[in-house]
């Protein structure tokens, strides 16, 4: 089958590894099993955006490689229910506890975190913007938060093929370094032409996508239905995630998923000071998988959590964390939603809720008042998701009830607004414990002067652009999305936890490969970024 | 104030006619979502269906707790007539299980223990028995819960906003998760594997045979504020 005939990638074959009609992976009686003695040339902490990438990566280039993942290998015919409660009555979201503090505290769960194989990524919107080439540089462009120790052209070739593997759709696009997509853009829905149409007036140019959903043939990868329910997991295999897109080629290729597997610790060699393997709780039982290099991709809070947890004789304050980082400059995007009220019927519920994007106010403009900006995405909430924001606005009781039965007619944008990396913002570990014995994570969070800035300026943009599509009424609220940061990357280990290289400071054989090491974030998605992180990773060591 | 002064304009002016809502109250007089029921997969079919037709028992919290908060759920969801959802049972169930939403204020106890206390501090306020308490008094209660100006008793150990968004993200999780809530909204409900035809351009306006057709005597947000609400 030549690559260029079907618009498969060359070097990844999980689309056609899924079956044409049903979802769950079909090659798991072929997957590899290796022992905990046997020691493995990689053992990967998490399955998902990062984790899956180098995972599926490796394989191919005959590592030896088990992913330990602490959710389960899902099945989404079986597993996934076609409904907002459901999906987290599924198990999809991260609902393990965790404290949450700071003047802003920042809530997790079903906003922000996922468990199982697949990551976060089976319940993300389906957004995969690019960063800028602008993103790597802000210490040095705008004078704030600091530069990335790579630049954007050396993630460029990653961005590109991941692109691929997705794929993704979207219009042609004209910002940052401007580029195409391998598959064209979805239809739009009534609720975002009514936004599109708004913000055109206003002089806003949007686009649609770009989203990880087929719009076209891809292997055994079915086309979109439109049903709207992204947030919940996919049950067509239309929208990406790493379950689909990178776990079945991983899996045909030696790899080992080693699902409901929970990581306590890395163990370190007093010795050689080397990473020896990880330790880990299956079925209510400890063991320890040798590995002769291991790479850590919890994401921004169970990264932190495992490389603190992880003290012992030579690292007395946790993995990497001699200069106190760990855990530190974890970020979220300020993510308000501003909904505007039409008399058409618009039945936002209809079609994916990603549809168009402007980045406009991507970079900055000192006319604004702060730096650095921020992009505009539809969102489209479901019922909960639309109560959730009422309720935000105040209303509860008849008034409640009666937004409610408006809801069709009502058309949701929100922003991603860069939030700055700060010390402050970050994760430390509770005096609680989980249920293994592991304290808890307690993530502090509080905005600086300008993410308010950029904030309260973008909200007015979004209301204008509802005010000039002729809205009757406006509904903002403020929330946050995403997370990234906590393990960032630098050029020297008095100012960040690994080197360009992922490689841990002080330790040569542990990585850290995931958003967490991001130290800037742009107003971008950050899926994209993770996985072209890991792809570049990959191609490193 | 009433829950019913509240209430204009008055949704009660159109009754639902086929298929249930609460209070019979909704836009879309001839939708029933549960008639589509045959078009969704076997898994999220027995998870929706089972909300209507498996309503949990209360087991987590006492019968007085039950009481009190039942009133206080009726009161933030309008609920003043049958047929009801049963809120605080999906509530209670979930509550059972123990397993939350994935974050804890570093102010708050865990979930289960903010319902409780809540449940004491509504007693506390109404001088007794919340439940008990005239119409006027919960809602009055309910509002300086909504506005955090609960102070004293039990809400000194609690911050106070903060305990009103716990509750509240189980309130709307438990009524608009349910399939009686889709009828009064209009909203499709699985739509799996069916998916969507007719939406977007050209199709603005357009709707799938299935769904529901909005019905309305008046606007509610131009009467809204001809009516002086906000």
């Amino acid at each position: 089958m030549g690559a260029r005939l079907t618009g498969l990638p060359a070097d990844n074959d999980s689309a056609v590894l899924l079956h044409p009609h049903k979802r769950g992976l079909q090659n798991l009686d072929r997957m590899a099993r290796y022992r905990d003695g046997d020691e493995v040339d990689l053992a990967v902490v998490g399955a998902g955006a990062g984790g899956s990438v180098i995972a599926q990566r490796l394989a191919r280039r005959g590592w030896k490689v088990v992913v330990l993942e602490k959710g389960p290998l899902w099945d989404p015919d079986r597993d996934w229910v076609s409904d907002e409660k459901g999906a987290g009555q599924a198990g999809l979201y991260w609902t393990d506890n965790r404290i949450i503090s700071g003047e802003d505290p920042i809530e997790l769960g079903k906003n922000n975190s996922g468990v199982g194989v697949g990551g976060s990524m089976t319940h993300f919107a389906g957004y995969v913007p690019r960063l800028h080439p602008s993103d790597f540089e802000v210490g040095s462009r705008d004078g704030v938060a600091v530069d990335w120790p790579i630049s954007y052209d050396e993630l460029k070739p990653s961005f590109e093929r991941i692109e691929r593997e997705l794929p993704v759709a979207g219009e042609y696009w004209p910002w940052g370094d401007p580029h195409g997509y391998p598959h064209k853009p979805h239809p739009v829905a009534g609720a975002a032409l009514f936004a599109w149409e708004g913000a055109r007036k206003q002089g806003i140019e949007m686009r649609v996508g770009p989203v990880a959903i087929t719009n076209g043939r891809f292997g055994n990868r079915p086309h979109c239905i439109y049903r709207g329910f992204c947030l919940e997991g996919c049950k067509v295999n239309a929208k990406a995630s790493p379950l689909i897109t990178h776990i079945p080629d991983a899996i045909e290729h030696g790899c080992e998923i080693r699902a409901d597997s929970f990581v306590t610790r890395v163990e370190i060699d007093n010795e050689s000071g080397r990473a020896s393997g990880v330790r880990y709780i299956r079925d209510g039982v400890e063991c320890f998988q040798r590995a002769s290099a291991v790479a850590v991709c919890g994401y921004a809070i169970e990264t932190p959590r495992l490389l603190l947890n992880s003290v012992c004789r030579r690292h007395p304050r946790g993995l990497g964390n001699a200069a106190d980082l760990v855990g530190r400059y974890v970020m979220v995007q300020g993510a308000p939603q501003v909904a505007g009220r039409f008399p058409e019927l618009l039945r936002m519920y209809k079609a994916p809720p990603p549809e168009v994007t402007s980045e406009q106010f991507y970079e900055t403009d000192d006319r604004r008042g702060f730096a650095r900006g921020f992009s505009i995405q539809t969102v489209s909430p479901l019922p909960i998701g639309w109560a959730e924001h009422v309720l935000a606005e105040g209303h509860w009781g008849q008034s409640l009830r009666e937004y409610m039965r408006d809801y069709n007619h009502w058309s949701v944008l929100g922003i991603l607004a860069e939030f700055m990396p700060l010390a402050e913002n970050r994760v430390t570990l509770a005096d609680e414990k989980d249920g293994f014995g592991v304290p808890i994570a307690h993530f502090s969070y509080t905005l600086c002067d300008n993410d308010r800035a950029i904030v309260a300026y973008a909200k007015k943009v979004l209301e204008q652009v509802w005010h000039t599509a002729g809205a009757m009424d406006v509904l903002t609220i403020d929330r946050y999305a995403h997370l990234v940061g906590g393990a960032r990357m630098g050029s020297s280990p008095d100012d960040s936890v690994v080197d360009s290289s992922h490689r841990v400071w002080g330790i040569d054989n542990l990585f850290v490969v995931d958003g967490s090491v991001m130290p800037t974030q742009g107003s971008a998605n950050p899926a994209l970024t993770i996985m072209a992180l890991a792809d570049r990773w990959s191609r490193l060591v | 104030m009433s829950l019913r002064d509240q209430a204009h304009p008055n949704p009660h002016n159109l009754r639902h006619r086929n298929g249930t809502t609460p209070q019979l109250v909704g836009r879309y007089p001839h939708y029933d979502v549960l008639s589509e029921a045959d078009h969704w997969d076997e898994v999220t079919r027995r998870v929706v269906l089972d909300r209507v037709e498996r309503v949990p028992p209360i087991v987590f919290f006492t019968e007085a707790e039950a009481g009190t908060l039942k009133a206080f759920c009726d009161i933030v969801t309008a609920q003043d007539e049958e047929p009801r959802i049963a809120v605080l049972s999906y509530i209670d169930e979930k509550l059972e299980t123990g397993v939350g939403d994935g974050w804890q204020h570093a102010g708050l106890p865990g979930d289960g223990d903010v319902w409780r206390t809540v449940a004491r501090g509504l007693d506390e306020e109404a001088g007794g028995c919340y439940a008990e308490a005239s119409e006027e008094t919960r809602v009055e209660i309910v509002h300086r819960f909504a506005k955090a100006e609960l102070r004293d008793g039990v809400w000194r150990d609690l911050d106070v906003g903060q305990a009103w968004g716990v509750v509240m993200r189980y309130v709307v999780q438990a009524f608009y998760s349910h399939p009686w809530a889709w009828n009064e909204i209009g909203f499709g409900g699985p739509a799996y594997p069916r998916g969507y035809s007719a939406f977007g351009s050209p199709h603005l306006g357009e709707r799938e045979p299935w769904e529901g057709v909005e019905s309305v005597h008046y606007d509610p947000v131009r009467d809204a504020k001809k009516w002086g609400l906000d």
